[in-house]
């Protein structure tokens, strides 16, 4: 991993440089990352919650976040 | 310090529950990932990165217990005096969660050399955040992502950093850390 990155494409670049930007000079940009940040958790949740609720789920969600048994 | 109820995120309310007990049993700081996107980067996380001060065992414990009193858990073990000695004192992290949820994680370890000790130094409050913790420096920050960390998200993170603070970075301050990082992590 330590130097054979290979960064995405330049679009992408392009559209982190626009994003940063725009948090630099806009004050409402966290009203604007709020519903992903939340987004991203409320679902991971939903799914763990899911997987836990099934047969061998616990286990598994041991093996996701690498715990000891 | 806090924002309006409106923009707040579960990362927020999350790492500023957590720092205030943190910041009555130890020095801490928050790094990597969460600097950034509390700085607005756009990706996703599900732990927060922090770094204590090491203390001795029985400040560990009492440390633990009044996290677990204002409702966290240790995904590692309930056992404090387990995951001082199986985990934390050996270098490794233990992550914390609310109790019941999964997610988001806070990952704790101690300092492990001068440069960790450094950044806790170094602490400040970053106003840009409107986030009433304590963060390691944004030169520090830059450094260890495009000098030790260097995946793709922290380049990118790094980058997002840049653009942010502009014109007010100090170059030097991020290139004598580097030079730290050389020596004290790859040995040169």
């Amino acid at each position: 991993m330590e130097n054979n990155i290979h960064l995405r494409d330049k679009s992408h670049q392009e559209q982190i440089e626009r994003w940063a930007r725009y948090v630099r000079d806009n004050s409402n940009w966290k009203e604007k990352l709020k519903p992903f940040l939340d987004g991203q958790i409320i679902m991971a949740r939903r799914a763990y919650k899911t997987l836990s609720e099934t047969k061998d789920g616990k286990r598994r969600i041991k093996l996701i976040k690498k715990l000891r048994n | 310090m806090k924002r309006g109820i409106g923009d707040r995120t579960i990362l927020d309310d999350f790492v500023e529950d957590f720092c205030n007990v943190v910041e009555k049993h130890v020095k801490y700081i928050v790094c990597s990932g969460f600097v950034a996107i509390s700085h607005g980067r756009s990706r996703a996380t599900e732990d927060i990165d922090m770094i204590i001060e090491k203390i001795p065992e029985e400040r560990f414990i009492k440390f633990h217990n009044d996290l677990v009193k204002s409702g966290f858990e240790c995904m590692q073990s309930s056992n404090p005096k387990e995951i001082y000695e199986d985990y934390l004192i050996n270098g490794d992290s233990v992550r914390y969660t609310r109790k019941n949820e999964f997610l988001p994680e806070m990952e704790i370890k101690f300092t492990k050399d001068e440069l960790d000790e450094e950044q806790i130094k170094s602490r400040r409050k970053i106003p840009f955040t409107k986030l009433d913790i304590y963060f390691s420096s944004i030169e520090s920050n830059i450094a260890f992502k495009e000098e030790y960390l260097k995946a793709e998200k922290d380049l990118e993170d790094a980058k997002h950093l840049r653009i942010i603070y502009e014109g007010k970075i100090d170059e030097n301050e991020i290139n004598k850390i580097k030079e730290r990082i050389r020596r004290f992590r790859y040995g040169k």
